[in-house]
């Protein structure tokens, strides 16, 4: 096995942190996950990006163990899922779950920090997690935003190699959710592996150097998140016209055409090509406008493209 | 400080215990019920060390029922709807930690809620034993948590928290009605005494009763082996219920 954790060591000699092979999962006649295969080396925050009910947090409750797949295999830090190897090098904040209501968030830190080799010094994580205004408050008097923050903390406390952070800034303001981004870019910085699920885009963008989208429990793209803003295609084109959309439909380049009032949208492969027919086609338009396309955009693309080959 | 067995196990024991401590809902009828009942229909009422010791005896199995039910069935259950059970199988906690802290706090209730009982018995019951005595009735009250924690755990593992706390209510009371833990038994009409013989707590009290020399028709070895063989029922349940959790 590997030696601590230091800023010496290259996390591209270490073994992956999750190497998943045809892992499924299924629920009576619902598939939750359907062969997922997922390799995610030391070092890297991978983000697990999906709508509700794409298989997340299956993946998540398969990888620490906590469900068995129905088929496939899945191994964390080079050990079986839910081994206590595996267990020992894994920080874990989980959606639903809550604390010992009656506990204080030093005391469930004092907890949690008897189960790990080497664990970080409690007063350190209260403050990295920005914890201090209410770490003698027990659990159940906190904001849910509080609490949040609280399971964040525990899962830091035990030094981790590798943090499953699910949904962590669901229900967190926005001045909590940038606390949060800061510390798990901090923590990416000192060699933690990170996997973190969320349904929001903003986060996946801000802070993954990966991105794996999931739909209806498929990997539909795994790539960083230029790299999937860029499967949509080159650009989306917006102006206002009189043309009706079944004509801007057939202009070179284009693949959707979208109308509103006069306000049309066309998404296209090559915007020059598109905008020089389009000129042609309406020399009165106006408003024109050439964007690249969000990663909201990007997303939605990928997941309806999914969801139309299903059906 | 680094990771040892012992040091889990007395973490998460002290958790369990500070847990317990704040929450007066679970503290107030566990310690204050039995001895309560005790000084009413031991003490004031009987006013004799016959009924007194008779009562020390099956008020003791009464008491140390209360935290190992409770303090388990309704415990486990909201712990588990809550997610803090599955927080701690995923975290690097050993299983038997986890259930040894329960044992552990469970039994540091239970001997606290006989202390007051027994105070009662000694300094206002007149009731008069061998300090052998005292300390064999001691340890067969406390021997008491196993069988009643394993059916509370039971409960924990198969209903939520609404249901256990129902459940371990309707057992809790039946226990302690039908296992002549409040009347003695041998008042019992014929059908009930069929059914006291099929409860933990009925031949828990007899082995409690033949301690303070007032034994019933059968040797206390047998209601100890039936006991021993309802534990190992129980604890084939528990465990049960426990591997359908996933």
């Amino acid at each position: 096995m590997m030696s601590g954790m230091d800023t010496q060591t290259d996390p591209r000699q270490l073994p992956a942190v999750i190497e998943a092979h045809g892992m499924s999962r299924h629920f009576g006649d619902t598939v939750a996950l359907d062969t997922v295969d997922l390799h995610v080396p030391a070092g890297q925050i991978c983000t697990l990006l999906g709508r509700n009910g794409a298989g997340k947090t299956t993946f998540i409750r398969c990888a620490l163990g906590l469900l068995p797949p129905s088929s496939g295999s899945v191994q964390v830090l080079g050990e079986p899922a839910g081994s206590m190897a595996a267990r020992l090098g894994t920080g874990v904040m989980l959606q639903d779950t809550d604390l010992g209501e009656a506990l204080t968030a030093r005391e469930q830190l004092a907890l949690f920090s008897s189960y790990y080799t080497s664990p970080a010094d409690i007063d350190t994580v209260i403050e990295d997690a920005d914890i201090a205004d209410f770490a003698d408050t027990r659990y159940k008097k906190l904001s849910g935003g509080q609490k949040r923050r609280v399971q964040f903390a525990v899962a830091l406390v035990g030094r981790p190699r590798l943090l499953f952070l699910d949904e962590p800034t669901t229900g967190l303001d926005t001045d909590a959710r940038r606390a949060v981004w800061d510390n798990v870019r901090r923590l990416a910085a000192r060699g933690t592996s990170i996997i973190l699920t969320t349904h929001y885009l903003e986060e996946a963008d801000a802070l993954a150097d990966r991105i794996v989208v999931l739909a209806q429990g498929r990997v539909i793209a795994d790539d960083t998140a230029a790299a999937i803003r860029a499967r949509t295609g080159g650009a989306i084109v917006r102006c206002r016209t009189s043309m009706t959309p079944d004509r801007a439909q057939v202009l070179p380049g284009v693949r959707a055409a979208d109308m509103h009032g006069r306000l049309l949208t066309l998404s296209c492969e090559h915007a020059p090509t598109t905008l020089r027919a389009l000129l042609d086609a309406d020399p009165d338009i106006d408003d024109l406008e050439v964007t690249k396309p969000t990663l909201e955009q990007a997303f939605t693309a990928l997941s309806e493209a999914t969801t139309e080959d299903a059906s | 400080m680094s990771r040892t067995y012992a040091g889990i196990l007395a973490s998460e024991t002290g958790a369990e215990l500070t847990q317990s401590f704040r929450a007066p809902e679970f503290l107030l009828p566990t310690l204050a019920l039995p001895v309560a009942f005790y000084m009413m229909f031991g003490v004031l009422m009987s006013r004799g060390g016959a009924a007194a010791t008779y009562l020390l005896a099956t008020y003791g199995i009464f008491a140390v029922m209360g935290p190992s039910l409770f303090g388990f069935g309704v415990g486990v259950a909201g712990e588990r709807e809550r997610g803090w059970l599955e927080l701690k199988r995923a975290a690097p906690a050993p299983a038997s930690t986890f259930i040894g802290a329960k044992l552990v706090a469970t039994i540091a209730f239970a001997a606290m809620a006989l202390m007051p009982i027994y105070a009662a018995a000694a300094f206002m019951g007149g009731v008069e034993l061998p300090r052998a005595v005292w300390l064999t009735l001691f340890c067969v009250h406390l021997s008491a948590v196993f069988p009643f924690m394993l059916i509370g755990l039971s409960i924990g593992f198969s209903f939520g928290t609404n249901g256990a706390v129902a459940i371990a209510n309707i057992v809790f009371l039946s226990f302690a009605v039908l296992g002549g833990l409040w009347f003695p038994a041998t008042f019992f009409p014929g059908w009930m005494v069929a059914i006291s013989n099929a409860l933990p707590s009925f031949h828990m009290a007899e082995i409690a009763l033949t301690v303070v020399d007032a034994p019933g028709d059968r040797a206390a070895g047998f209601h100890a082996a039936v006991v021993a063989g309802m534990t190992v029922a129980c604890a084939l349940l528990a465990g049960w219920t426990w591997s359908r959790q996933r």
